[in-house]
């Protein structure tokens, strides 16, 4: 192989690492940030052989080398990637999608994850309620059900029966109070999310990675 | 991760990563500011003018970083040598981003040095 060759070939090596280190980003976007690190090491390698003394080899190990690993850097681009495309959107199921990539990503980004799940699922179990309501008017809802001389409060999605003597708490208001108390606590965990991933992305200008 | 790898390192040495990293956003605005410069050029700048960088590659994604937040634009241009670069230059809302990051730091940075005043004298 010629020296030449050994060359291209760990530019090459390096930028497909790189590639492989960018999915999930839009073709365009990945083509542009190969590109622009390739005009880099092509530029830099050449400017420190014309420098004086290095050989090729050396210095494209040294311009490699500088630049950190390429899984690395693709790390950093996905995580912005990833949360601008987050914030920019609305729907529980996309903040959902990005938050568990995020998770992978960082430590930060598991506990939104977890609080933003336990958002979620109370405000579809609420909003269920409510739709069970004119369903199952015998069983959905929050009843007060005795217990000897106590009694327990049970919250009820309309499967099964109700224990005899148990009481509906709410009545037909369980259908206004359940839609009002699901959608509220929806928009409230998209709200908190979105705005912990705006924090996150202001505080760390760079998130892990490189100084 | 990085928490990992800085763990390992002396606490005044994290510190300064950290303080490093909380810099590049602006020097790298600065960098910019009397027109536009491709990625080596603006990393040439920094390592001339600062000791800024550590890895060269974070410039990059922070520079794509800087064109999300629409605080720079980019353009491909073909160089002599025939390969092209790619170009960025500060867009208005990066120009005040940078005369706002500026006058912040140069506030924060008087008011260090005053506090700090009395630890150089006693050394």
């Amino acid at each position: 192989m010629t020296m030449a060759n050994e060359v291209q070939q760990k530019i090459d090596n390096y930028l497909s690492r790189l590639r492989a280190a960018l999915p999930g980003l839009p073709e365009d976007e990945a083509r542009d940030i190969v590109e622009e690190l390739r005009s880099h090491i092509t530029e830099k390698t050449s400017s420190s052989i014309s420098a004086g003394g290095t050989g090729s080899l050396a210095a494209v190990d040294a311009t490699l080398a500088a630049l950190g690993s390429p899984e690395e850097l693709g790390r950093q681009y996905r995580t912005d990637a990833l949360l601008g495309r987050t914030e920019g959107s609305r729907s529980p199921f996309r903040i959902l999608r990005g938050l568990f990539q995020w998770a992978g990503l960082s430590f930060a980004g598991f506990f939104v994850l977890l609080g933003s799940i336990f958002g979620y699922f109370f405000g579809a179990v609420f909003t269920l309620v409510a739709l069970m309501k004119p369903i199952h008017p015998q069983s959905a809802g929050l009843w007060m059900i005795p217990r000897g001389s106590d009694f327990e409060i049970s919250f009820r999605l309309g499967f099964g029966s109700v224990p005899p003597g148990g009481k509906d708490l709410l009545g037909w208001w369980t259908i206004p109070v359940g839609l009002l108390a699901g959608g509220t606590l929806t928009l409230l965990t998209t709200a908190v999310a979105l705005w912990l991933i705006r924090q996150y992305r202001k505080r760390l200008m760079l998130p892990k990675g490189a100084a | 991760m990085k928490e990992r790898e800085t763990r390992d390192l002396e606490p005044g040495e994290k510190w300064e990563v950290q303080l490093r990293k909380g810099c590049l956003e602006l020097a790298i605005l600065a960098a910019l500011w009397d027109g536009k410069r491709y990625g080596l050029e603006i990393l040439r700048r920094l390592e001339r003018d600062s000791d800024l960088i550590v890895s060269e590659g974070t410039v990059y994604p922070l520079l794509s970083r800087l064109k999300a937040m629409e605080l720079v634009r980019s353009e491909w241009v073909e160089s002599e040598g025939g390969h092209p670069r790619k170009y960025y230059s500060l867009t208005t809302a990066g120009k005040h981003r940078a005369i706002e990051m500026s006058a912040i730091w140069t506030r924060f940075s008087a008011s260090m040095s005053r506090l700090l005043a009395p630890l150089a004298k006693g050394k």
